[in-house]
């Protein structure tokens, strides 16, 4: 397990630290013509008592079978519930409006009914916290087995199989005596294999994992991530990486989408936008990271200055008010464009093709 | 611009499936019920005071059973000739200042015993929580009655009496609120950092648990008045001449299918009252738990 | 009873069998709660005997009424045995009490424990009756209300409970009374029928009286079930989890949200079982029941303080049984529980 856990930060080394990023991180998976997912314009709004937040504010991006998309961002700029609108499991205050086609079907709009069909059997979901998102009053096994009947008309013997099956899958030891514990005695990283043998459960195509590392110790993050890798070349599952973690985000993903203030400010494959950062909340994103690189996957780091607040967004660019290069042209919002081939942003003054600075 | 985070964060973590519209409705919910227990309030100290009602006892016998609306006694007057709408208010006022009375001595000690049983754990704990098994397990009426008869019965020693189960009521509200908190990061970051334990409890403890309790407290007020008028009920309470509800309810149901209004009036005015605290307290706890 | 004949071969062949079950953590936690119930009861008996002993005047004088002489009065206290002291009364009344025998009557000389186990059968049914009535009412109702919070059966059944709460039994019992027996005219206001004489007529002379405590409790059930309901569901991950696997709203419900909220509604319903049995003694009164509320109401003001030490005894023991029934049933479905995490 060690040189799984040293890996990521080795290559991590690689990409921020010796700038050498122009050589793939991954060995990418070839672009096929076909995306699985294409959201498009995606925008979450949350209607309460007076006011509205305005969470997610038109994002897009596209995703192809079997590849990871990683979606960073510091904390409320809308990834968990961009995330969650995929799946129709937003509150009842949430209106969603753009658009988000899932092999050819359009997510936005369904009905619970509707939305139901593809929850687990499409799309499923992987959550931060796997201590609170197993039910602890039952067995883990008959919460595999339940995802497996959701979607399938096996018989409950069959589903039990099934779910010893999954669970030998997501590497638990002694699966069969496991189903039949509670999740309190699991541990962490445990905890978060059943939750992903639920997600597999249904056979999705696409796998959300939201921030599916973050609660667990730096060794159990790798384990994890490296499941969720050998899963996704076993099965061909798509994955969305959606993380705090920037060294995660660059060891993991094909693609990586920059989210503020529920906009994406910057989209490019993983090695181009490490490589020549164009968008300043980006940059500033990387800049503050501390020079102590080698430690493995240190958090998002803070830029200084608030984030935004949802219920009231000023016109023009976003990141305006925090951001060093702005000027008045700012107050118009820049559009989001393909400026180099791949490689989208939206600022009207791009960071220079420099490697990121040395220091702090 | 924390003002901004703090409004974000409220309204991120407000309990879904509230309406767009229901704002005025929600202050509402506490406007109303509100208004109501000042309307009481008001009406039960102010009113003997300021409206020419007659006085709650010493009525004469030649007017008794007077219909309701009859000249000088709005809701009538009972066997013993005193007018219903005054001993309505007088007993009100006896019943509130038992319930207050009560829930603040509830509050006070319950309160802090729970908090310091919650906190220190141990054996602290198990002495107090035990002590206080006993009390709840304890019949009410039993020592209201012996209450009542080695110190006489009267408003103060009613008071008394029922302190002995609120406390107990307060105290495992707090005590659960404590173990709650105690979880928390920042308890153990103040601890970690030699914060003496009083000062945790004043500093961290105290402001975190008050609205648990304090909510508690409103519902209490409804529990207290009806258990008083229980008490009264039973002639283990308020000694009559003196009103009280529930006396005036044990009144009037020696007569009950001859002359009902009798014991519909008290019912009335302490139904009232109670759903007015018990409104409250609903509203109040479902703000607090939707922070 | 092979056991008894041959305990070695019992040992030989099962020989941790019984040490398992003792202990496992459910005969454990059973046996914890008992221990610790003992010192609430021998609490709950001082502090009543204490309490009964501040008060003024005992039965001599009651029975003998204010004109005996004193003289009269403390002939019959040495004949009930009142002249001694409290601590030695008290030791002799636990001396007897552990054997079962709570003494007798000072006013009708009969034994206790037999004038408490009919009325306790009477109380217990209309505790009985009424929890029956209350949680099957109260189950599916709260589940209906937050199967779709906010709507309108949600709405109405909340404001329905809100207003039953309010509604103190007495006042309840007496509307009933007004209702049904003098207006209406369907059911009896008072004139108990013993279950032993005819099963219709008793559950009719239960109905009015039932109703009055079941009420309160519905609503008081439908309310705390219905919002522990929503918060599970509004507010926990592995709801969030649940119905990112596909399932229906049903299940959620159901299989989910009602299994976790379950235990809170068994531990209110064992702290409420406790403390109803002593709190039928209004209802009992009103409707002339012949419970053990009504019997401590009478011994009360007759000053029998055997009959209410032994009431009052009852009411406890009666509590620490529903509390301990509750921990077990929680113990029994909790897994974090019944596995010893906690
Ligand atoms: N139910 C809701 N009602 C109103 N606002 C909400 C609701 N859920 C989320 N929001 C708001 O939407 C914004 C985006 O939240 P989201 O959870 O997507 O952030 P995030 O990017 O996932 O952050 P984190 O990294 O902390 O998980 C936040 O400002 C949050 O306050
Ligand atoms: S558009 Fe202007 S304000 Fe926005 S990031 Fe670019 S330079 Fe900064
Ligand atoms: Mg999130």
């Amino acid at each position: 397990m060690s040189e799984l856990a040293s890996e990521p930060v080795a290559q991590r080394e690689d990409v921020l630290g010796t700038a050498t990023a122009d050589a793939p991180v991954r060995g990418p998976a070839p672009d096929p013509a076909e995306p699985l997912l294409v959201v498009d314009d995606l925008r979450v709004r949350f209607v309460g008592r007076g006011r509205t937040v305005h969470a997610v504010n038109g994002l897009s991006y596209s995703l192809a079978p079997g590849r990871t998309l990683a979606i960073i961002g510091e904390s409320g700029s809308g990834k968990s519930v961009a995330a969650r609108a995929l799946m129709g499991l937003l509150p009842s205050t949430a209106r969603v409006s753009g658009s988000a086609r899932f092999d050819g079907t359009e997510l936005v709009g369904l009905s619970e009914r509707e939305a139901r069909r593809h929850r687990g059997a499409d799309i499923a979901m992987v959550f931060q916290d796997p201590a609170r998102s197993l039910n602890p009053t039952m067995r883990i096994g008959v919460q595999i087995a339940e995802a497996v009947r959701a979607h399938s008309d096996l018989d409950k013997a069959a589903a039990h199989r099934r779910a010893v099956e999954l669970l030998a899958m997501v590497h638990l030891p002694a699966p069969q005596r496991r189903f039949h514990e509670y999740p309190h005695q699991l541990s962490g990283g445990m905890r978060q294999r059943v939750m992903i043998a639920i997600a597999l459960a249904g056979e999705p195509r696409l796998l959300v994992a939201d921030e599916a590392t973050t609660a667990l110790d730096v060794t159990t993050q790798a384990q994890i991530m490296e499941l969720l890798l050998e899963l996704q070349q076993r099965l061909g599952t798509a994955i969305v990486l959606i993380s705090h973690d920037l060294g995660l985000a660059a060891s993991y993903a094909d693609d990586v989408v920059v989210m503020y203030a529920g906009q994406v400010v910057e989209r490019a494959r993983t090695a181009d936008l490490f490589a020549h950062v164009r968008m300043p909340y980006t940059g500033a994103l990387l800049g503050a990271i501390p020079r102590l690189e080698r430690e493995p996957h240190s958090l998002l780091p803070v830029v200084p200055g608030q984030p935004p607040d949802l219920s009231a967004l000023p016109g023009g660019c976003p990141f305006r008010p925090r951001c060093s290069s702005a000027t008045d042209e700012c107050a118009e919002g820049p559009p989001l464009r393909e400026h180099e081939p791949g490689h989208w942003w939206a600022c009207w003054h791009p960071l220079p093709d420099a490697p990121v600075k040395e220091g702090v | 611009m924390a003002v901004v985070d703090a409004a974000t964060a409220t309204v991120a973590s407000r309990p879904v499936g509230g309406r767009a519209g229901a704002w005025w409705l929600r202050n509402l919910e506490i406007a109303v019920p509100a208004g109501v227990v000042a309307l009481v309030v008001l009406a039960c100290f102010v009113g003997p005071l300021v409206l020419p009602v007659p006085p709650p006892v010493g009525g004469s016998v030649l007017e008794s059973y007077l219909d309701a609306g009859s000249p000088g006694h709005l809701l009538g007057t009972d066997p013993n000739g005193n007018d219903i709408f005054s001993r309505i208010l007088h007993g009100g006022q006896s019943s509130l200042t038992v319930a207050v009375a009560v829930n603040l001595l509830g509050l006070a000690v319950g309160g802090t015993l729970g908090a310091l049983s919650g906190y220190l754990g141990g054996a602290t704990d198990t002495v107090i929580m035990r002590v206080l098994d006993v009390l709840i397990a304890f019949p009410s009426l039993v020592l209201t009655l012996a209450v009542a008869q080695s110190l006489g019965a009267s408003q103060t020693n009613t008071v008394l009496a029922l302190a002995f189960f609120s406390i107990p009521a307060f105290a495992r509200i707090s005590r659960a609120a404590t173990l709650r908190l105690r979880e928390l990061p920042f308890m153990a970051a103040a601890q970690l950092c030699g914060t003496p334990g009083w000062r945790v409890l004043a500093r961290h403890v105290a402001p975190n648990i008050a609205p648990q309790l304090i909510t508690f407290g409103m519902l209490g007020m409804g529990i207290v008045i009806v258990i008083e008028g229980a008490l009264s009920f039973l002639g283990l309470g308020i000694p009559p001449p003196a009103p009280s509800w529930g006396n005036m309810i044990a009144q009037g149901q020696q007569s009950l299918s001859a002359t009902p209004m009798l014991v519909v009036w008290p019912c009335v005015a302490l139904f009232v009252t109670v759903l007015a605290f018990n409104l409250l307290g609903e509203t109040l706890r479902a703000r607090w738990s939707g922070r | 009873m092979t056991v008894a004949t041959r305990p070695g071969a019992d040992a030989d062949r099962a020989p941790g069998r019984l040490a398992a079950l003792l202990a496992s953590p459910g005969a454990r936690l059973v046996g914890k709660r008992l221990l610790m119930a003992v010192p609430i009861l021998l609490g709950v008996s001082v502090l009543t005997f204490w309490v009964l002993n501040l008060i003024p005047g005992n039965a001599a004088q009651q029975l003998l009424g204010p004109e005996a002489t004193p003289e009269q009065v403390r002939t019959l206290e040495q004949q009930l045995g009142l002249d001694q002291p409290g601590y030695v009364r008290y030791l002799g009344w636990l001396g007897s009490a552990v054997t079962g025998d709570l003494g007798t009557s000072l006013v009708s000389g009969q034994p206790v424990t037999s004038q408490i186990g009919e009325r306790l059968a009477v109380s217990g049914e209309l505790v009985g009756l009424a929890f029956v009535v209350s949680l099957g009412l109260a189950i599916p109702v709260a589940l209906l209300a937050a199967y779709k919070p906010g709507r309108m059966f949600d709405r109405v059944s909340m404001l329905v409970s809100i207003t039953g709460l309010s509604v103190a039994n007495y006042v309840l019992a007496l509307l009933l009374v007004l209702l049904f027996a003098v207006e209406l005219a369907l059911f009896p206001a008072i004139g108990f029928v013993p279950l032993s004489e005819s099963v219709a007529g008793n559950l009719h002379s239960m109905a009015l009286p039932v109703a009055a405590i079941a009420f309160p409790l519905f609503c008081f059930y439908t309310r705390f079930l219905r919002g522990d309901l929503v918060d599970q569901l509004q507010g926990e991950d592995y709801v969030t989890t649940a119905r990112a696997k596909g399932i229906g709203p049903g299940q959620v419900l159901l299989r989910h949200a009602f299994r976790n909220s379950s235990f809170g509604l068994i531990t209110v319903v064992g702290l409420n079982l406790g403390t109803l049995i002593g709190g039928t003694v209004i209802v009992e009164q009103i409707f002339a029941l012949p419970g053990i509320g009504q019997l401590m109401l009478q011994a009360i003001n007759t000053r029998d303080f055997v009959v209410v030490q032994a009431c009052v005894l009852v009411f406890a023991i009666v509590a620490v049984l529903a509390n301990l029934l509750a921990d077990l049933l929680y113990a029994v479905l909790d897994p974090r529980i019944r596995y010893g995490s906690r």
